[in-house]
């Protein structure tokens, strides 16, 4: 709860505590889900089928680099760039809220992941059934990252152009990695994607921290 | 809400907002403009607080009006009443998302807004549990 970088560190942490147990409700725990994929996949789509709000844009810089087609070589400087970054949420109790950030898909934003991903419980990668190497460099990067998640098929007109199988197969992913068809327009559909992708992150955490067995509310970060 | 006194070519997300295809061509006038909302930061482009992540909540201390503030500073305090992340904060007054940290910071350190972090940064498997229970209870 301290962030405050002066010498009177101590005393304003006593103070904010102080205030906070006065005066101040809770905030909600923040839960990070990301969405990623290739432009134009319906990561938008996706995030506000399932959100209270309308999804909402941020504007931040983001470090990238040149890489790919117009790769200058090793001198290659890496450069800043302002990306809108669309996201969403939902309220599943006083005390917890769910975000889905939508990240920019090309791949030359790779970088700038790192800083969004942070605390983030998992990611669900969508892929258009026709462009599948556009999702390539995100699958690429959540695994590199050990990052939990799920590889969500977007059925734009109800129909895939590959069955799961063959897609599974072109992504070459590893067989316990979940791939799914969803519709990124339908909020039950996007509901049960994002609960795969919860799934995976439940392993994951169990496998570092056990569950405690109980069922009561959590409270972290909070005096 | 649209706060007072933001400049124009910050309320439009067009003005600044590069194409997604070519998002850092130099040649852009955009790389220009995204080095423009930053003036409101006397050119400061790192916070103090760097563990401010999109997601994070942060509100206003109950009676915190101060007098005199930027008219940034007073729309993040109007906006902070109830808890709110920085992402909301930054895209509700169409601030830039750096800028939006470093502010919300500057107004953390004067003490009118608290930042409500979470100290352990993997959510721990009863926190998973719960938002997936919730999910299947709300849908």
């Amino acid at each position: 709860m301290d962030f405050v970088p002066s010498s009177d560190r101590a005393l304003a942490t006593t103070y904010d505590a102080h205030l906070m147990r006065r005066q101040t409700p809770s905030a909600p725990i923040p839960i990070k889900i990301i969405i990623a994929g290739g432009f134009g996949v319906g990561k938008t789509t996706t995030v506000g089928a399932i959100s209270e709000i309308s999804p909402l844009t941020t504007e931040a810089e983001m470090t990238s680099a040149s890489v790919g087609i117009d790769d200058p070589g090793p001198t290659s400087a890496k450069s800043t760039t302002t990306v809108a970054m669309d996201f969403g949420c939902v309220t599943i109790d006083q005390t917890l809220k769910l975000y889905l950030f939508g990240t920019p898909g090309q791949s030359r934003f790779a970088f700038m992941w790192d800083e969004l991903i942070r605390g983030a419980v998992g990611a669900l990668v969508i892929a258009d059934s026709n462009r599948l190497n556009d999702c390539y460099a995100s699958i690429d990067y959540f695994e590199r990252a050990d990052m939990p998640f799920a590889v969500g098929v977007n059925a734009f007109d109800g129909h895939l152009a590959h069955d799961l199988d063959e897609i599974r197969w072109a992504l070459a992913i590893n067989e316990n990695i979940p791939v799914l068809r969803f519709d990124a327009r339908d909020r039950v559909s996007v509901r049960d994607a994002l609960l795969v992708v919860l799934e995976r992150a439940l392993d994951h955490a169990v496998r570092r921290k056990p569950i405690r067995g109980d069922a009561g509310p959590v409270h972290m970060g909070l005096p | 809400m649209e706060p007072r006194g933001v400049p124009p070519y910050l309320s439009d997300p067009a003005a600044t907002r590069p194409s997604p295809n070519c998002p850092d061509r130099p040649a852009d006038p955009a790389a220009t403009l995204a080095l423009r909302p930053f003036v409101i930061t006397a050119g400061r482009v790192i916070g103090d607080d760097t563990r401010m992540g999109f997601e994070t909540q942060v509100s206003a201390l109950p009676g915190a009006r101060p007098a005199r503030l930027t008219p940034e500073a007073n729309a993040i305090i109007a906006i902070c009443q109830r808890p709110i992340s920085v992402a909301e904060v930054s895209a509700r007054l169409r601030l830039h998302f750096g800028v939006t940290k470093i502010l919300i910071g500057d107004l953390h350190s004067a003490g009118h807004i608290i930042i409500h972090a979470v100290d352990d940064e993997s959510p721990d498997p009863d926190t998973i549990l719960r938002v997936i229970h919730g999910l299947r209870a709300i849908f």
